[in-house]
């Protein structure tokens, strides 16, 4: 409303208008009320008492645990009928009555984001307890599970969507192969069974694994998207003895964890949001879609009810920078420079009182400033590259808290409003707030800057440092703990019930496929170049001609739950690597959904979503340590009510088929099969023994023993299991417990772990789960306790006031300003948080500065693009199967851009755009992609939005899988139908049709009718979002290996023949950039190291063994 | 008898027009209808005078701008409902708990909610809908000059605009006219708060007059 009509003065009062005298309005009340009103009585007003209410107490309501097994409730959609007070509950006599259903509540977790919230999935029993037909058992709705100590019974949006994608009419029935005589991606499907598709597989792996050689080590790889588990997944190469893991994490949070570990080396951090007097967020995660969204929101929502100010720091105003107390605009990739203009005011300014706002008892204690001042070389690098003007004379605190005041006094208030392009008045009150708060200020440096630019790990290293000064970083409450104090890790632990009672041996190869030369401290493996990487010769020649037995292809490629293809950058280049059968032999996804990368698999096995697959999973969401066991809740009703399967290691598979959910699998009892009764079923390569059971050898594990061994590794939960009267007759106590609850909560509380006091037995420390004699421990200069493991210098506690604590994960043992090994490592310049401050500095430190810098930007139509930011109701590739997700989301992608510059270059509401990337560095361009402009305040001029989470696609509508029934559709709720060509250099997409009308052209292939009513409803065609990831170069950052998602592009108004949707990509030019980046940037492995990457850093996948860490380089 | 049959009539447009605007979504029949009439015209000043009305028709006035209005007053940030007020625990009672059910009750009336697409039957077009019953009540009344009945009509009008509407829908309606981002939303909100106010005093002094 405007300001005019919305003006203080009441007319209420004042001016009492007459409305009845003198006056006839012509207009009959009965033609325009609605009329919800009916006279005619039927019904008795009050029916009898009954044990239902349709008035909950209050809104937080959850069936007692105890009736989770049957819990009677009344039918919702009756309800509206008035209710059983009018109407009765329906029975024989009364069959006009409400309709009360039986459910038994099955808990598990939502898998639709990383946040792991606890969910129960309602399982209509009752027809299914008089007809005995499992296919009369029934998901009817997902809702929260209210013993979860993390989510607390809430959930979003997404979790809520788990019945409609389980309900998908588009799911996979069954396992699909690649018609034989096909090609890869020619759209042609045939029906195959898990059996037949293991036993290819089984053989393919056989065949490749009993070489036995180095080579045979490298040639398997399985690429897990969001794991959403805790260690089950990197067990599976353990147990093949291949280094053969790729994980998504350099698309997602590199340059965070980057950051992180050289403070910590723990590769994430984890605030304490609920005690927090500020809540600050570098981008609209926490509270607006990601890390860990819904957990983490409710917890901001209770900070701020308690007073907590809230800033968030984007380009975008986002939904949480619209509610924030402060929205900080920061040109992309800068912030660097803002988080280092708090630690200058920090150091160089006293409080309102004159009192130093540094936390000195925390920094002198928990900082390695010691090993700074003492390292005289470096001191004089600082001063070479004149961080600061000279070497400080002394080596206490007092000089070092004098030398890194001088070092960041030039990032002064004119440099950052400058550089980051931000108002003087929200630098300075976002300070004053910051200061303000205390120590208590809560933050997660994860996704937007850190991932989406080069040196975007130091945007998080740099974003620590103020933490760090104030204290915030003690993992005290209301600020910043650790991940790894935080979560539970024990799915891939179940050893004990295997024949082998041991976890797998460490892998004795490298793979350089996924942790190239160019890399060694990437965190962590390349996997966005992946198909770059197969598909360059002439790099692995250099390399091959350097010494390493780099491998040409992959022999069997496994994505799970993955969709490389579309959520890569440079997409074509993939879809290369993919179709090329010498490159990648055998392929295989285990996935619930098509999606485009299945299009060019050999296999799709389908595999099950939230409620159908069984998954132990923990995040650091608050200070205090809870899992969440996700469960197949057809299987668990149908097994609590007495049926059993005929296989019980296939309990999971059986169980959805006698449900009519399809042949759906999950991947505990997949790979426990595969390996055991495909891969080695004869025991000849000694991987069998890690997955049949330790009761039985002659079979393959179970999911009740694997997780009662998983579970026995969290002593308060084997201790709950074992004194609950309700198991003390059962084989698998922690099992059932889980089975029954689907959540534990460990640990509660968890405030400055660092400083508990190193546990000491009689004569020795316990560290790391090893006994180390006391007189055997050495304690160096800095008061750092070291230990001989196996032939490695370890660090195990640290000396603090006398006191012998845990300390932190470093080698130091306390947080790392001065990162030593990051120094030795090649990287000398940048291993304390620096940044440069003027063009030429930034033109030297270019590892430290974005791609699209504004430097870049000269002509009036040049921008930076910020891709990375989530969209509530979608999480990258997993929505596209929710009817109700998808009416949400539509696949609408709109960009963004400032009302000023749409001005400026005549850009209206709606108009269709050119966006075409250049990459900084090799000045190549990349293509265009064509969106729908959206003029709005909401993004900084010079800086458009465009996220990356939409932009789906499909070639066919639509596929014939001979024997079936009826045509089995694609993606039909999400993703409109393209043409796409592609000849190696080029590749082009075109819209071709819209959702709506795909869907209403192949009405009899929709499964699950009774679930999908509406689909006749579809309005939404989708055909407002492009593939803009495909359009996009990798970029990868020297050192952390992120993509750096950020893109600088041009924009015009799209032609006459161009359509939104519209790409067009040279990807030739595409790996010509990925080039430029690897050979102009990286300091890669030459003849002086001897280690493939530094052995204290974190590396995923399975534990390498000391061989495959030596490496030797002929230069 | 003060009362006239003309302002009987009024009334019953009136509540009939201000429960049909916060029941659901309007359609295009109920813009026609102000539209066409000089008279109600006048009660949305703001909406007549609305410069995207002659921008663009009354679909896209609808889809763009009013129904996203609607959504936001009625259905996500503001709570239409009496019990939301006049709980201290501010929950709707969507059950048989509900004090407006038993007098709805007590008249043979019975709310289809599902109809009315509200969650409880206090919902404020709900609760103006019933006071649109009760004039068209008082209309028959009158037809057939029976002054005792239209006493009790006007009495139970009385007591539900003092025991219901008036204890908590001003406050609502407040909030609405400040919340508003439409001219229709605006002007409705101040057209009801000022109709029901002056409609208690109106059914006071007819109430004086005939007992």
């Amino acid at each position: 409303m405007t300001k005019k009509m919305n003006n203080n003065k009441s007319s209420f009062f004042e001016s009492r208008r007459t409305f009845l005298k003198g006056t006839t309005y012509a207009v009959a009340g009965a033609a325009v009320a609605k009329g919800v009103f009916s006279t005619i009585v039927d019904t008795p007003a009050f029916a009898e008492d009954t044990k239902f209410t349709s008035t909950p107490e209050n809104l937080v309501f959850y069936p007692p645990f105890d009736q989770w097994d049957s819990f009677t409730e009344l039918d919702g959609q009756d309800w509206k009928r008035g209710g059983t007070g009018r109407n009765g509950v329906q029975s024989a006599e009364n069959p006009d009555g409400i309709k009360a259903t039986e459910y038994m509540l099955v808990p598990t977790a939502c898998s639709n984001c990383e946040a792991s919230c606890g969910l129960t999935a309602w399982v209509d029993i009752g027809e299914y307890k008089t007809t005995k037909n499992p296919k009369d058992l029934k998901v009817k709705k997902y809702m929260g599970n209210p013993l979860h100590a993390g989510s607390r019974g809430r959930n979003c949006a997404k979790g809520y969507a788990t019945q409609s994608q389980m309900y998908d009419p588009d799911r996979i029935p069954f396992p699909l192969r690649r018609a034989p005589g096909s090609k890869r991606g020619e759209g042609k499907w045939v029906r195959s069974s898990w059996d037949d598709a293991m036993k290819e597989i089984g053989q393919k792996m056989h065949d490749t694994l009993k070489v036995g050689d180095e080579m045979s080590k490298k040639l398997i790889m399985y690429q897990v998207g969001r794991p959403n588990e805790n260690g089950f997944g990197p067990r599976v190469p353990q147990s093949l003895g291949v280094d053969g893991w790729n994980s998504h994490t350099n698309i997602c949070s590199a340059g965070a964890r980057q950051g992180t570990i050289q403070w910590t080396n723990d590769d994430r951090n984890s605030p304490d949001w609920s005690n927090a007097n500020l809540i600050f967020l570098q981008s609209s995660h926490a509270a607006d879609a990601g890390h860990y969204f819904q957990q983490a929101a409710g917890r901001i929502a209770d900070a701020r009810k308690r007073g907590a100010k809230l800033v968030v720091m984007d380009p975008r105003m986002s939904n949480s920078a619209g509610m924030a107390d402060l929205w900080v605009p920061c040109w992309p990739g800068t912030e660097t420079a803002l988080y280092l203009y708090l630690a200058n005011r920090i150091l160089n300014e006293k409080g309102l009182n004159g009192e130093d706002l540094v936390n000195h008892n925390f920094v002198k204690s928990w900082v390695n400033w010691d090993r700074l001042m003492a390292n005289k070389e470096y001191l004089a690098l600082l001063v070479e590259k004149k961080y600061i003007k000279s070497v400080p004379q002394g080596d206490s605190y007092e000089d070092f808290i004098g030398m890194i005041s001088e070092m960041y006094s030039p990032y002064t208030l004119d440099f950052v409003t400058k550089e980051c392009r931000i108002e003087a008045r929200t630098v300075e009150k976002l300070y004053d707030m910051f200061i303000d708060a205390g120590a208590r200020v809560a933050t997660y440096i994860w996704r937007a800057g850190p991932i989406a630019h080069r040196g975007g790990w130091m945007i998080a290293r740099s974003a620590f440092l103020p933490f760090v000064l104030r204290g915030a970083m003690a993992g005290d409450k209301g600020g910043v703990g650790l991940h790894h104090w935080h979560v539970i890790s024990v799915n891939g632990k179940g050893d004990k019930a295997t024949q082998a009672g041991e976890a797998p041996a460490k892998v004795d190869a490298w793979n350089e496929l996924a942790w190239p030369p160019e890399y060694p401290l990437s965190t962590y493996e390349m996997s966005h170049l992946l198909p770059h990487l197969l598909l360059d010769d002439e790099w692995r020649d250099k390399w091959k001609a350097k010494g390493l037995n780099v491998p040409s292809k992959l022999a069997v490629y496994i994505p799970r739950i993955y969709n490389p293809v579309w959520i890569n950058p440079d997409g074509f280049r993939w879809i290369e690597a993919l179709k090329r059968e010498d490159k990648m032999e055998l392929t295989f996804n285990l996935s619930p959904t098509w999606s485009e990368t299945n299009w060019y698999c050999d296999y799709v096995l389908p595999v099950g979503l939230a409620g159908e697959r069984h998954d132990q999973h923990s995040e650091a969401t608050q200070p205090s340590r809870w899992l969440s066991f996700r469960q197949p809740a057809l299987r668990v009703a149908l097994e609590k009510m007495g049926w059993k399967p005929k296989n019980p290691a296939r309990g999971t598979l059986e169980a959805h088929i006698a449900a009519g959910l399809g042949e759906v699998w999950e991947e505990v009892e997949f790979w426990a099969t595969l390996i055991a009764e495909y891969v080695d079923a004869d025991g000849s390569l000694g991987m069998r023994k890690y997955w049949t059971s330790k009761e039985d050898p002659t079979k393959t594990v179970t999911i009740p023993e694997w997780y009662q061994a998983a579970f026995d590794n969290l002593p308060n939960l084997k201790k709950a299991a074992a004194a609950n009267p309700k198991y003390k007759d059962s084989k698998y106590p922690n099992y059932e417990l889980m089975r029954d609850m689907g959540t534990w909560l460990e640990e509660d509380n968890i405030y400055r772990p660092q400083e508990r006091p190193l546990k000491k037995e009689g004569d020795s420390y316990i560290a790391h789960g090893h006994k180390y004699p006391i007189d055997e421990v050495e304690k160096d200069a800095f008061g750092t306790l070291m230990v001989e493991h196996k032939g490695e210098k370890q660090a195990i506690g640290v000396e603090i006031d006398g006191e012998i604590m845990d300390g932190f994960h470093t080698l130091s043992k306390k947080l790392e300003f001065f990162s030593e090994w990051f120094a030795e490592w090649k990287w000398p310049e940048y291993a304390v948080p620096i940044y440069p401050t003027n063009k030429e500095d930034r033109q030297k430190m270019i590892h430290l500065v974005t791609q699209v810098h504004h430097d870049h930007m000269e002509k009036e139509n040049e921008f930076a693009l910020n891709t990375v930011f989530r969209l509530p109701y979608n999480i990258h590739t997993r929505s596209v199967n929710s009817k109700h997700l998808m009416e949400i989301s539509q696949n609408h992608n709109p960009v963004w851009i400032n009302t000023d510059d749409a001005k400026r270059l005549n850009i209206k509401q709606g108009d269709a755009i050119k966006v075409t990337i250049t990459d900084t560095l090799s000045e190549l361009e990349s293509g265009y992609f064509i969106a729908m402009a959206v003029p709005t305040e909401a993004t900084m001029p010079g800086v458009l939005a465009n996220s990356h989470h939409a932009g789906r696609w499909k070639l066919k509508n639509a596929v014939e899988i001979p024997g079936f029934s009826h045509k089995l559709g694609v993606m039909g709720l999400g993703a409109p139908l393209y043409d796409m060509t592609m000849d190696g250099k080029i590749g082009t997409l075109k819209p071709k049709q819209g959702i709506d009308a795909g869907m209403m052209e192949r009405q009899d292939s929709w499964q699950f009718k009774e679930y999908n009513k509406d689909l006749d409803n579809i309005w939404w065609d989708g055909l407002s979002g492009s593939w803009q990831n495909a359009v996009a170069p990798s970029h990868p950052d020297p050192i952390a290996g992120n993509h750096a998602w950020h893109q600088k592009v041009s924009i015009e108004l799209a032609g006459a023949d161009d359509q939104i949707g519209d790409i067009y990509v040279n990807y030739e030019n595409n790996m010509k950039v990925y080039q430029a980046w690897r050979d102009k940037l990286t300091r890669p492995l030459n003849s002086s190291d001897t280690l493939r990457r530094p052995t204290h850093m974190k590396r995923t996948g399975p534990k390498l063994s000391a061989k495959a860490y030596a490496v030797k380089i002929t230069d | 008898m003060n009362i006239t049959k003309e302002e009987i009539e009024n009334r019953i447009a009136l509540y009939a027009l201000i429960s049909r605007l916060m029941i659901t979504e309007i359609d295009a029949e109920f813009l026609k209808s102000i539209e066409s009439s000089a008279e109600l015209l006048e009660l949305f000043p703001n909406y007549k005078n609305w410069d995207k009305r002659k921008e663009f028709s009354n679909t896209i006035l609808k889809e763009r701008y009013i129904d996203v209005d609607y959504t936001n007053l009625f259905l996500l940030h503001l709570v239409p409902y009496e019990t939301f007020y006049i709980r201290d625990d501010q929950m709707i009672e969507s059950g048989g708990d509900n004090p407006v059910l038993a007098l709805y009750n007590s008249f043979d009336f019975r709310v289809d909610l599902d109809k009315a697409r509200v969650v409880s039957p206090d919902h404020i077009g709900v609760e103006l809908e019933f006071m649109y019953m009760l004039c068209d009540a008082l209309k028959k009344a009158y037809e057939a000059e029976d002054k005792e009945g239209m006493i009790e009509i006007l009495q139970v009008q009385k007591g539900f605009l003092q025991d219901h509407l008036l204890n908590w829908a001003p406050m609502y309606l407040i909030n609405m006219k400040r919340e508003s981002r439409t001219p229709l939303y605006h002007d409705g909100a101040e057209l009801a708060l000022e109709f029901i106010l002056s409609d208690y005093e109106y059914v006071s002094e007819q109430l004086e007059a005939l007992v």
